[in-house]
């Protein structure tokens, strides 16, 4: 056994010691733990950590195989998202023991704190003294063990897994209720205690389930076929979209759900142009050759960027809301153009990331598929906060989507209308949000970068936060974005456009003289080349597409994402559909899109006199109309001189 | 969005080194709020004295010297003799000797300069930077006394400034302050109600209002612990506060109880926080028995008990 000082060692040092004596199968003794946090992250090797005193938030958090003994409390977070192998905490744990836990065992014997086992997958959360309110908030599987008395809302809205309670439920959450304890299972409880030297009580209250809303009550109708055209028509009265609103309302009586973006106009980045004549705009043949565009993104803080041959990447989506085989194309295409895709919320596959060149794994607040294994071999982490589509809600996955295969991955039980949750367990603020990016960077050695995907919503606010919490790079994205399925209501009513999203933004960094410390990825329905560079002047480092790749990839826009039976094998789960979708053909389309974005980005870029993307600025643009003008604090010109739209030609 | 800490000896009439406590504990908890650090500090009681502290970045008459001038005149108007006084890093100190309404004489003086805090017992110290930075400008470390807060700052919805830096003082209370974690969503709604009643707010950060709150109540004779309880009910939103007045210091925790809180409790002293790792910096190397407060409760000691 190696002792390890954390009155002569920092939590860092003493962590990268402990993943190498891990890996040698050495034991290891933590001294002086002051309830420092993150002990242990990270660690995947199946040793044995004893921690003589008290640990801070997420020990053992983001382990799989090792084994902790913590001899007093613990603080916010114990185990989180740990997949198997245990801990044992000697005295009381803090707030969400448990959390995202995917196969551990975790025994506390004192009193648990609010929150307990919170999106649990898998494994075993047991408290031998009391539990505080709304244990088993969300959890999708596992196995709760309160030995003393639960607080109030036991089990709120949990889709599976059992909770038994030895002492006095104060009462059950949404959707929960009590049950019998069979003998297997009452066999399988001693089982656990045994081992863990706990004497068993005489017996136990269980609770599960009680299946009221997992599913809609009705299904969501389907949509007449509408061209989008008609569907974001202007005209306010019974228009085509008003009448098929109504008529869903009436078959489900309840708020819409549906995929794509928002259909309202919006001010947007076609109501700014260029000042420049670019009329040779892509004249010079080379012009790709010419401009430099190769752009780091993620890198400031010291952590390893991401290698962008052009100010590009590929927008979150996820696997579940497309298929497996539209997010293999995504990933082959975006190799083949040298810019990042990234896993959106469903987890990361084998295939996408021997696909992907560069991809960026996402964490969400179910931490559906999220893990220590794939962490490491992203290339960037992105913490999601909300987006553009439908800021301040979670994503939506109807049931016809949520296949075995999908629910495997990310750990939740099949056939449900997965309703994520729209908050993270563990960032109940953005002091709560520091804690959580040191943890992700404990758990990759510091080398991944980190950053925050934000819906825009209080961007001023949420900008400076995410510079002050140190993120390597921010996702802005504005209400324009898409999704797989959203409340309709809120696809089209709430968020902040992207053109306004990214002014407030670099205004909000520049108020606090930070516009040097965040690097800006705009998304939000950008359509093209002529878009990126627009962004690119506003003051974006960086831009995203998803939509326009989708296209690119043969989606019609039905706007039917939401119901899995995409005819175009997109969209789905259905292998019935999904194998409509050819991945070595679409990956092709998408890369030639692609492509032609690196050449308006070049031929524009080199028409407004530069060699350099970055030497790109707001000075290069006017405003087309009065409200992009207010909106911009750009010169009014309604009779441009030329835009860049009618001026740049076909691509090569 | 911030971490808070509080202390309180036991024992009547002694003093100990609260100001380096207090450090200790925020450095440990500076992770939660980077942008500013403060202090609210409790000594014996000065009868029949009042001590001030003023920013004087805030003044413009003709720099430093200037604004002190001014606020000495107005303090001679308002009927208050200056005893002592001092420029302390970018503050200005005085005791005077004041035996009228210190309500009036509060808001006066907020008219005629930016006040940080005003008691018999308690004086703020806050500033933008860590503790060990607002430490290097103030010397809090060498401050002795009974009982104090402290308060780490990350700036979420206001600007970084001094004036914006926790430990709010209870404008127009003697002695009444507060470090909160959290947000109050019914602070407009609460601020019309006591604005009604003639209170007066210097800044719109919802933690001036639960002090105001929380010292009228005291003034009304309810006692620490029933105004805690009654805030519970009244305030809305997701919050941990530390509450402390000349003799008293005490706690609330909101039912949802998003923002963490822990406290240490043994024969000598009563200390609270929102990280255990906070209180350890008290006691390095040993494990601690603490205890998390449940959601919705609130709590107060004494120097007696």
């Amino acid at each position: 056994m190696v002792a390890l000082d954390l009155a002569q060692l920092s939590v860092r040092e003493a962590n990268t010691r402990l993943r190498t004596l891990g890996e040698a199968g050495e034991d290891v003794e933590i001294l002086n733990p002051d309830a420092r946090h993150h002990i242990g992250v990270g660690l995947t090797a199946p040793v044995r950590v004893s921690v003589r005193g008290s640990a801070g938030y997420f020990c053992a958090g983001l382990t799989d195989q090792a084994h902790f003994n913590v001899s007093h409390n613990v603080g916010w977070g114990v185990g989180d998202n740990m997949y198997s192998g245990s801990v044992v905490v000697g005295g009381n744990a803090g707030a969400i023991p448990g959390v995202a836990i995917r196969g551990a065992e975790i025994v506390i014997h004192g009193n648990m704190g609010s929150r307990a086992g919170q999106v649990m997958k898998a494994g075993t959360l047991c408290c031998v003294g009391n539990a505080n309110f709304m244990a088993g908030y969300m959890m999708y599987g596992g196995r709760i063990i309160i030995l003393g008395d639960s607080g109030e809302r036991l089990g709120e809205d949990m889709s599976a897994g059992e909770i038994f309670v030895a002492g006095k439920v104060e009462n059950l959450g949404s959707d929960a209720m009590l049950t019998d304890t069979d003998q297997v299972e009452l066999d399988q409880l001693h089982e656990f205690l045994d081992r863990y030297d706990i004497k068993a009580p005489v017996g136990f209250s269980k609770v599960v389930n009680a299946g009221t809303k997992l599913r809609y009550g009705t299904p969501e109708p389907p949509m007449r076929s509408i061209p989008f055209q008609s569907f974001s028509g202007t005209s306010p009265y019974w228009n085509p979209k008003v009448q098929e609103d109504i008529a869903i309302k009436s078959q489900s009586g309840r708020y819409r759900i549906r995929g794509y973006g928002g259909a309202r106009p919006l001010p947007h980045l076609s109501d700014i142009g260029f000042r420049k004549n670019l009329t040779n705009a892509g004249s010079e043949r080379d012009v790709v050759e010419q401009v430099r565009m190769a752009t780091e993104i993620g890198g400031i803080n010291g952590a390893r960027p991401l290698n962008l041959s052009m100010p590009v990447m590929i927008a979150p989506m996820s696997y579940g809301a497309i298929s497996r085989s539209t997010k293999q194309a995504i990933a082959i295409a975006s190799a083949m153009s040298g810019i990042a895709e990234n896993t959106g919320e469903g987890g990361m596959s084998d295939a996408q990331r021997d696909a992907a060149g560069q991809l960026i794994f996402q964490c969400l607040g179910g931490r559906l598929g999220w893990n220590i294994h794939d962490m490491r071999r992203a290339d960037a982490l992105e913490i999601y906060i909300s987006q553009g589509a439908k800021p301040g809600l979670g994503g939506q996955l109807m049931a016809k989507k949520v296949t075995p295969e999908l629910a495997k991955i990310r750990g939740i039980p099949a056939g449900i209308d997965l309703r994520s949750p729209s908050r993270h367990p563990d960032i109940l603020g953005a002091d709560d949000l520091v804690i959580k990016i040191e943890e992700l960077r404990e758990a990759t050695g510091y080398e991944v970068p980190v950053s925050v995907k934000l819906g825009a919503g209080r961007i001023r606010d949420d900008i400076k936060i995410a510079a002050k919490d140190g993120f390597d790079f921010v996702e802005l994205d504005g209400m324009q974005g898409s999704t797989g399925a959203g409340s309709a209501e809120v696809i089209d009513n709430v968020g902040i456009p992207t053109l306004p999203a990214i002014i407030e933004a670099v205004e909000a960094l520049e108020e606090i003289g930070a516009r040097d410390k965040v690097q800006l990825v705009l998304m939000g329905g950008l359509r093209d080349g002529v878009d990126a560079v627009k962004a690119l002047c506003l003051g974006a480092d960086a831009v995203a597409f998803g939509t326009s790749v989708i296209i690119a990839g043969g989606c019609i826009a039905c706007m039917q994402c939401h119901v899995g039976q995409c005819v175009t094998g997109i969209a789905t789960q259905d292998p019935e559909h999904e194998k409509r979708y050819k991945p070595e053909n679409e990956s092709q389309n998408i890369h030639r899109f692609l492509e032609s974005v690196r050449w308006q980005i070049a031929a524009i870029t080199d028409a407004l006199g530069y060699d350099d993307v970055r030497q790109l600025g707001r000075d290069d643009l006017v405003a087309l109309t009065p409200e992009a003008a207010y909106i911009t604090g750009l010169p009014y010109e309604p009779v441009p001189v030329d835009t860049a739209t009618s001026s740049t030609g076909t691509a090569p | 969005m911030c971490g808070i800490a509080g202390i309180m000896y036991r024992g009547v009439d002694q003093v100990f080194d609260t100001g380096d406590a207090l450090i200790r504990m925020l450095d440990g908890c500076q992770h939660r709020g980077p942008d500013s650090t403060g202090f609210a500090l409790y000594a014996p009681e000065l009868s029949g004295r009042l001590k001030l502290r003023f920013f004087l970045d805030r003044l413009n008459e003709g720099g430093g010297h200037g604004a002190i001038d001014a606020i000495r005149r107005r303090l001679g108007e308002l009927g208050a003799i200056v005893e002592e006084e001092a420029q302390v890093g970018d503050n200005y100190r005085v005791t005077v000797g004041f035996s009228g309404d210190v309500q009036k004489l509060s808001y006066e003086m907020e008219r005629a300069a930016k006040v940080i805090s005003i008691g018999t017992s308690l004086e703020i110290v806050k500033d933008v930077g860590s503790a060990h930075e607002v430490d290097d400008r103030y010397d809090v470390h060498e401050f002795r006394g009974t009982h104090g807060l402290g308060h780490v700052r990350l700036a979420t919805e206001s600007e970084v400034k001094p004036e914006a830096a926790h430990p709010f003082w209870a404008t127009g209370f003697a002695d009444v302050a507060i470090v909160h974690n959290g947000q109050i969503t019914n602070y407009w709604k609460m601020r019309r109600r006591l604005q009604q009643r003639e209170f007066e707010f210097t800044t719109d950060n919802d933690s001036e209002l639960i002090a105001v709150y929380l010292a009228d109540k005291l003034a009304q004779g309810i006692a620490l612990k029933e105004a805690l309880a009654s805030s519970i009910e009244d305030l809305d939103g997701t919050f941990s506060f530390l509450v402390s007045t000349q003799d008293e210091i005490g706690y609330a925790k909101d039912r949802l109880a998003a923002k963490p809180m822990i406290m240490y409790q043994d024969e000598n002293l009563v200390a609270i926080a929102s990280e255990e790792v906070s209180l350890n910096r008290l006691f390095p190397g040993q494990a601690l028995n603490t205890r998390e407060p449940a959601p919705g409760t609130y709590a107060t000691w004494s120097h007696s008990i």
